[in-house]
């Protein structure tokens, strides 16, 4: 019944990525959604590579990735121990459907539509 | 002297750069020794020169002082400390990991967020894990100049609060489940720091209005950091033995008038004085006859004529003023006058009809007081770390922060209140600022030299987390690199006083600049005596000693500068 994420991050500072010297939206905007999965009752883990590389040599599937294709297949994102995303996260909408969430579909206000997940990068948003 | 006794376990010798705290922390770690406790004393300066006061090369690990019996030293150095913290992690997964996963995070980890929790680990063992300094009675900190220790000592606070209140997963400080055990160890640091029957801080100053003010300020900032036990030391005060001599007469007068001025909230503490010595500070021996004049009062002295004025820095205006832009930084070691020097440039430049923005890296500095008042042509700012942390914060939220639900932008709320985001604050504030350049005339006074070779490393290593990095970085962060290596457009003005320790800490971080591919343009020696006609015992003495701090800088430089000594400085 309980479903498992599991994102293995490149290395990087933090999970939000705004200690580094530029602010990717795309980790302050997966962050969200995980956070987000975590209070639909989805069992979420996280694992920096920088932070723990024992998560990493843990994980077969992980390691074959890494010797075969190098950091860059990272990040690597699990459900139940199965990958389904590689170099790259997937958005809201996709990782609620893989953890067999059904997203209610809000009806939006008609003044402030609320922006899709995918508008992540776009400076001016809501 | 007290009794050894009634002296606290742990003793932090605080103060503005320059004013002597290695050598009365020095002397007091002798002192203690010589009487039978066992000392560790304690350097957390990036730059230190323990290892050249004491003459042996020191460690991370305490090293015992053979001079000394009972004394031993030890270096937290920022880097090395990294280092060994990056291969604790490492380590263990050679041959497990594949290699380029293995280079991955050791780039990662060599950023300024990892140096800084790095030395902070060793900060907070000392402190909080009796263990670590089982073998000794006293610890004694010759702690790194004052904007710098006050960070250090509110860290264990502002992460302890961080750590209680942070619910996210992982952060910017490892894994969440791995500082929670640590957390002990900073509450029980957090704890010794606070307890007066346990730690006491001393505040050296100078007989010198400047001195004597931020010792003020750090009186009270530690004050309302709940921190008890202070005491203040008056360093290198100065009586006139030869009446005819003004510079002597000066010197002294100035002392005498600093004094008779103390700010209140350094009159109540207990004080003592320690009188200039016609010797350098170096080695044991020199040390340990430091107190041995301590305690004489300053007599009134007339007042003296003050030196002629000159302006030796008008010889490297031509070269500065070239091309019509620039950035021009003054960089040395606490307490020889940047501030002070970067003044007299931008004034200059402003005076030849250039616009200039002056400004400065040092969260201790006070330009603004240096400069008097207002100037034509000339603007002033200063990067504050404070502003600059909720200005990037605020500017984070309304960028990256603006797509995301309230539970996401809470996360990311969170996520800037670790304390590395200061270092990305102040770095992206430096990173435009030498942007300016490229229009008008920069003038910045950097802090003391141990921050300002973090705020260098931090370049180097955003610089490559730069060039893999996958979000918008300003163009100005980009090129900041670059800019800084330029010889045309960054001139780097190496500030020094004709002592041991300010040239050879110049001589070092000339090396370390050089590393970075950034070359130095000129070195200013400041404060001399050489040019000066002195007759007063202690002053000729003093400097009959500068012509071999001379001869090791002009052999160092392709440009030096000497500005005599002067009461107003």
């Amino acid at each position: 019944m309980s479903v498992t994420i599991q994102v293995f991050d490149p290395a990087m500072c933090c999970a939000t990525g705004v200690c580094g010297p530029s602010i990717d939206p795309e980790l302050a905007r997966i962050s969200a959604d995980l956070e987000w999965l975590r209070g639909q009752g989805v069992a979420v883990e996280r694992f920096n590579l920088s932070q723990e590389p024992g998560a990493f040599a843990g994980a077969p599937l992980v390691q074959q990735a890494l010797q075969a294709r190098g950091v860059e297949c990272l990040p690597l994102v699990l459900v139940d121990g199965r990958i389904v995303a590689e170099g790259t996260y997937p958005a809201r909408e996709t990782l609620a459907a893989l953890a067999g969430i059904v997203v209610q579909k809000q009806a939006a206000p008609a003044a402030k539509p609320c922006c899709p997940p995918r508008a992540a990068g776009e400076p001016k948003c809501c | 002297m007290e009794h050894p006794g009634q002296t606290p376990r742990h003793l932090f010798f605080t103060g503005k750069g320059g004013v002597g705290k290695t050598s009365v922390a020095t002397a007091t770690a002798i002192s203690l020794a010589d009487r039978g406790r066992r000392v560790l004393l304690v350097s957390t300066d990036p730059a230190s020169n323990l290892d050249e006061v004491l003459g042996v090369a020191l460690g991370p690990s305490p090293t015992a002082i053979a001079a000394v019996p009972g004394l031993a030293a030890l270096n937290i150095d920022p880097e090395a400390a990294a280092h060994a913290y990056r291969e604790r992690i490492v380590a263990p997964y050679r041959g497990v990991l594949p290699a380029a996963a293995l280079h991955s995070i050791e780039e990662q980890l060599s950023g300024a967020c990892t140096v800084e929790i790095a030395a902070f680990d060793e900060f907070s063992k000392l402190l909080g894990d009796p263990a670590a300094t089982a073998d000794f009675d006293h610890v004694v900190f010759d702690t790194a100049p004052t904007g710098h220790t006050l960070r250090l000592l509110e860290l264990p606070a502002a992460w302890t609060g961080f750590l209680t209140d942070n619910v996210g997963g992982a952060s910017c400080l490892g894994p969440l489940a791995g500082l929670k055990a640590q957390q002990a160890l900073y509450d029980a640091a957090q704890r010794t720091l606070t307890d007066p029957a346990q730690t006491r801080i001393v505040l050296v100053s100078r007989a010198e209005g400047a001195a004597l003010r931020e010792a003020a300020r750090t009186a009270g900032e530690l004050h309302a950091l709940g921190v008890g036990d202070l005491s203040l030391v008056i360093n290198g005060v100065f009586q006139a033995r030869d009446p005819a001599d003004p510079v002597a007469v000066a010197l002294a007068q100035r002392g005498a008038q600093a004094l008779a001025e103390l700010p209140p909230e350094l009159a109540g503490l207990p004080r003592s004085e320690v009188a200039l010595l016609p010797f350098g500070l170096v080695g044991v021996p020199a040390l340990r006859a430091l107190f041995a004049g301590a305690g004489e009062t300053t007599p009134d002295l007339p007042q003296g004529p003050t030196p002629p004025d000159m302006s030796p820095l008008d010889a490297l205006m031509p070269e500065l003023e070239r091309r019509g832009h620039g950035v021009i930084m003054t960089m040395g070691k606490g307490g020889v006058g940047k501030t002070s020097v970067a003044v007299a440039i931008a004034v200059e430049l402003a005076r030849r009809g250039h616009r200039v923005h002056l400004t400065t890296t040092d969260p201790a500095a006070h330009v603004q007081e240096a400069l008097g008042g207002p100037v034509a042509g000339i603007r002033i700012s200063r990067i504050d770390p404070v502003a600059e942390t909720r200005a990037y914060a605020d500017e984070v939220m309304r960028t990256a922060g603006a797509p995301l639900d309230p539970a996401g932008r809470a996360l990311l709320a969170e996520d800037l209140r670790s304390p590395c985001t200061e270092e990305i604050a102040v770095f992206q504030a430096f990173a435009r600022v030498v942007d300016e350049g490229e229009a008008g005339f920069v003038v910045i006074d950097t802090a003391p030299t141990g921050h300002t070779l973090l705020l260098l490393d931090a370049t180097e290593a955003y610089h490559r987390e730069v060039e893999r990095s996958k979000g918008q970085v300003p163009e100005a962060v980009r090129a900041l690199l670059p800019r800084l290596r330029d010889p045309e457009a960054t001139r780097v003005l190496l500030v020094t006083l004709p002592e041991a320790t300010p040239v050879h800490e110049a001589a070092q971080l000339q090396k370390d600049l050089e590393r970075a591919g950034i070359h130095p343009f000129a070195w200013v020696v400041n404060q001399c005596l050489t040019p000066l006609d002195v007759t007063d015992p202690v002053l000729a003495a003093r400097r009959a000693r500068e012509a071999r701090y001379l001869g090791e800088i002009e052999s160092l430089s392709t440009r030096m500068v000497l500005i005599p000594w002067s009461a107003d400085r």
